[in-house]
C-alpha cells in the first residue's frame, strides 16, 4: 500500500509538471504555424494565439497525429477548424485518423464528388461526430476572435461550377488556397495548386511573409512571375524523402533560391515551425 | 499454389492490423485437397474490417518467402449474425471499439496507443513510425497481451470477489474474465497461449491442485496446434512459446534476488529463446535492446493496472476514469522518449536470410546446454 501512495504522489507530480510545462509553451499568446512532417504529402497545423486549433490536410498517413501531439497540450481533443484543400490520399488519409480522435468543430472542402472508400470514411466519420461540413469558395473567411483569418482564396464558385460538372474532377487546380492574417503577419496554404491557379488570383495577393510552396515543390508549382508578387520571406516545402516524383524539382529550388528566399524542407528539418505575435517572426 | 485464383468465405477471428495505408489479416483457407492453409491478406485500409466479421475474399494468391500472400482482393462482408460465435464477437467487438475511442481522446498519439497496447495489445492503431521504433528496439512485446495481463486480470478479479463470494466462485469468475479478456484483447496467438496456461493455473486452486508451468505451456501448444495446425509458423505464436520456454528454462540458471537484475535476465532470457525466430521473421537485432527493456520494463505493470482500472471507470465514471487515463501520460511519455531515442540511435544488425539449418542448429545446441544443466542440478 505505501508503494502504491508513492508510485501515485510521484504520478501526480509529475503530471502537474506536464500541465505547467505545456500552458507555458502552447499557450503563449502566439500564433504557431507548424508545417508537420508527414512525408510525402501536406498537413498544416495551426494554433492560434487564442488557442484554437485548424489543421489544413492530413498527409498521407496517421503521422500527422504524432506531429499534433508535438504541437498541442495533451487536454486539447478539439480543432476547431479542419480543411481539406482537395480529396488526392497524400492530403486526406491522416484527416480520418484525426476524425476519429479529436472533436472537430467545422470541415471545409471543395465541391468534389469524390467515390473513394477513404473520403467516404472520412466524411462517415465526421456525420457520427456531428462535425459542420462547409464547401469553401472564395472570398469564405473565418474569424477567430484573437485577431487571426483565414480566408480562402480559390476556388471561385463559377469556377467550380464550370470546370467539375457534377463535381468531379481529379485535377490538382481544383486544390483550395488559403490566406492566413494575423495583424501584419500573412502566411499562404496552396495545397497543390499550381502556379496558373495563384495567376487567377494574382488581384487578391500581395507581398506575404510565409509561403507553403505549392504541390511540394513541382515544376509548374510557382513561376518567377508569382515568386515577384508574393515575394516571401519564407518558403516550407512539404515532401518526402527520395519520393518517386522526384519533388521538389529543380527548377523551384533555383527560383526560390535565386529569389533569395530562405527555404526549409520537411524531408530535411522534419516539422517547420513558423511562431509570430503579429508584427515579427521566427524560426523555431 | 503461386498465381492459383480462389474464392472462399471465412470468418476473421483475430484483429486485422493497420500499418500506414494497408490493413493485413491471416484468414484459413479451408478445402477439400488440403488440411487448411494459412494466407496473409494484405488490403487498403478502408473499409476497416474486424473480428467477427463474416467475409468473401476473392483474388490471387502469392507464394512468398514467409508464406501464402494474398494482395489485395476483393473482400465482401456477408451478414451472418445468426451465429452465436459471430454475434458475441461482435458485442465484444463493439466494447473494443468504445473502449479505443475513449483512450485516443483523452490522450494524444502515439501515447494512447501504446497504453490500448500495454493493456489490451491493442496494436490497430498504432502511429507508423512509433510501431517502427518498437520493433527495431525490442520492445515490441509489451503491446502484445500476454501472460502478465493474464495473471493481472485473473489476480484481479479474483481477489476482488473473493472478499463477499466463495473462493472457488471467486476464482471461476476470474477463469470467465481471462476468456472475456482474450477476446477483448483480439485473440492473437499469445494471448490464447497466456490465457490457456493462466486458466490451468487458476482451475488448479480450484481443485487444490499444483500446476507445472511447462505442463500447461505444452498443454496450450498441443492444443492450439491440435485445432490450427498452420499456427505453427505464424510468427507471433513462435515468439510467444519460445519466450515462455526462455523464462521458464532458461532464466532459473541464473540465481538472482535483486528485483532488477531479475527483471533483466527474464528478458535476456526470453532473448535467448527466440533470437532465431526474430532474425530470420524480421531480419534485425538491436544491440540496445537488452537496455531499453530495463528502462522500460518497470513502468508496464504500473501502467496496466492504473490504466486497466481507468479503463473500466471510464465506462461508469468518465471523469474519474480519464484521470486515471491521464495519470499514466508521464510514465508513457518517459516510455515513448526512450524507445524513439533508441530508434534514432539505430545499433541494429541487420542479417539478411537467416538460414534455417543455423536456427535448428541454434535450438539444438541450446537444448542440449539446458539438458547438461539440468543434469548438474
Amino acid at each position: 500500500m505505501k508503494k502504491t501512495f508513492l508510485i501515485l504522489s510521484i504520478l501526480f507530480f509529475l503530471l502537474g509538471c506536464i500541465l505547467v510545462y505545456q500552458n507555458i509553451n502552447y499557450d503563449d499568446k502566439k500564433l504557431h504555424v507548424v508545417i508537420c512532417d508527414v512525408g510525402q504529402g501536406d498537413a498544416i497545423f495551426i494554433r492560434t494565439p487564442g488557442g484554437s486549433d485548424i489543421l489544413i490536410d492530413g498527409g498521407p498517413d496517421d503521422s500527422v497525429l504524432a506531429c499534433l501531439g508535438r504541437h498541442m497540450p495533451f487536454w486539447d481533443k478539439t480543432l476547431e477548424v479542419m480543411i481539406l484543400t482537395h480529396p488526392h490520399t497524400d492530403h486526406l488519409t491522416g484527416l480520418i485518423d484525426v476524425a476519429k480522435r479529436y472533436a472537430v468543430l467545422v470541415f471545409g472542402t471543395e465541391k468534389i464528388v469524390n467515390p473513394s472508400s477513404a473520403y467516404k470514411e472520412l466524411i462517415k466519420q465526421l456525420e457520427q461526430n456531428h462535425t459542420q461540413q462547409k464547401f469553401l469558395y472564395q472570398d469564405d473567411q473565418f474569424i477567430i476572435k484573437d485577431g487571426i483569418s483565414l480566408k480562402t482564396l480559390w476556388p471561385t464558385q463559377e469556377w467550380v461550377d464550370q470546370n467539375s460538372a457534377g463535381g468531379n474532377s481529379n485535377e490538382n487546380g481544383l486544390s483550395i488556397i488559403e490566406l492566413l492574417s494575423y495583424k501584419n503577419f500573412e502566411a499562404l496554404f496552396t495545397g497543390d495548386a499550381q502556379a496558373s491557379d495563384i495567376e487567377k488570383i494574382e488581384s487578391m495577393l500581395g507581398v506575404i511573409d510565409f509561403l507553403k510552396v505549392p504541390h511540394h515543390g513541382s515544376k509548374s508549382a510557382l513561376t518567377e512571375e508569382v515568386l515577384d508578387i508574393l515575394n516571401p520571406k519564407i518558403a516550407a516545402i512539404s515532401v518526402g524523402d527520395k519520393n518517386k516524383y522526384g519533388h521538389p524539382t529543380a527548377f523551384i529550388l533555383n527560383l526560390l533560391k535565386d529569389k533569395n528566399i530562405k527555404t526549409l524542407r520537411t524531408d530535411q528539418v522534419g516539422d517547420i515551425e513558423i511562431i509570430s505575435d503579429g508584427k515579427v517572426w521566427k524560426i523555431k | 499454389m503461386d498465381g492459383q485464383e480462389i474464392s472462399f468465405e471465412t470468418a476473421i477471428l483475430s484483429q486485422p492490423q493497420t500499418v500506414g495505408s494497408q490493413q493485413t489479416l491471416t484468414a484459413n483457407y479451408q478445402n477439400q485437397s488440403f488440411d487448411g492453409l494459412r494466407i496473409k491478406i494484405i488490403t487498403s485500409r478502408f473499409p476497416e474490417l474486424n473480428y467477427g466479421d463474416f467475409v468473401r475474399i476473392s483474388g490471387e494468391i502469392s507464394n512468398s518467402n514467409r508464406g501464402l500472400l494474398m494482395y489485395f482482393p476483393k473482400i465482401e462482408t456477408i451478414n451472418n449474425s445468426s451465429s452465436i460465435l459471430q454475434s458475441g464477437l461482435r458485442s465484444i467487438n463493439i466494447l473494443r471499439q468504445k473502449l479505443i475511442s475513449i483512450f485516443s481522446k483523452t490522450l494524444p498519439s502515439p501515447s494512447s496507443s501504446l497504453l490500448l497496447g500495454i493493456i489490451f495489445g491493442i496494436k490497430e492503431q498504432m502511429p507508423k513510425d512509433f510501431n517502427n521504433n518498437l520493433r527495431t528496439s525490442g520492445v515490441f512485446h509489451v503491446i502484445a497481451a500476454s501472460g502478465m495481463n493474464v495473471t493481472l486480470v485473473g489476480g484481479f478479479i479474483s481477489t476482488f470477489f473473493a472478499f463477499f463470494l466463495r473462493r472457488q466462485i471467486a476464482v471461476g469468475l476470474s477463469i470467465l474474465g481471462i476468456i472475456f479478456y482474450a477476446i477483448l484483447a483480439g485473440l492473437e496467438p499469445s494471448i490464447i497461449r497466456a490465457s490457456i496456461m493462466g486458466i490451468l493455473v487458476f482451475s488448479a486452486q480450484i481443485m487444490g491442485r499444483q500446476t507445472l508451468a511447462i505442463n500447461g505451456l505444452a498443454l496450450a501448444g498441443v492444443g492450439m496446434l491440435f485445432i490450427d495446425p498452420t499456427l505453427f509458423s505464424d510468427v507471433g505464436f513462435q515468439l510467444s512459446f519460445a519466450a515462455t520456454f526462455g523464462i521458464l528454462y532458461i532464466k532459473p540458471l541464473f540465481k538472482t534476488k535483486n528485483g532488477i537484475v531479475s527483471e533483466i535476465l527474464t528478458t535476456v532470457a526470453a532473448q535467448i529463446a527466440t533470437l532465431p525466430i526474430l532474425l530470420t521473421n524480421f531480419g534485425l537485432y538491436s544491440i540496445y535492446s537488452v537496455l531499453v527493456n530495463g528502462l522500460v520494463l518497470w513502468a508496464v505493470p504500473i501502467l496496466m493496472m492504473i490504466g486497466g482500472i481507468g479503463a473500466i471507470l471510464s465506462l461508469i465514471l468518465a471523469p474519474l476514469g480519464k484521470l486515471l487515463i491521464y495519470l499514466c501520460y508521464p510514465l508513457l511519455l518517459y516510455f515513448e522518449t526512450i524507445v524513439n531515442i533508441s530508434g534514432k540511435l539505430g545499433g541494429i544488425l541487420i542479417i539478411k536470410n537467416f538460414p534455417w539449418q543455423l536456427v535448428a542448429g541454434y535450438y539444438c545446441l541450446l537444448v542440449s546446454a539446458l539438458l547438461i544443466f539440468k543434469r548438474k542440478s
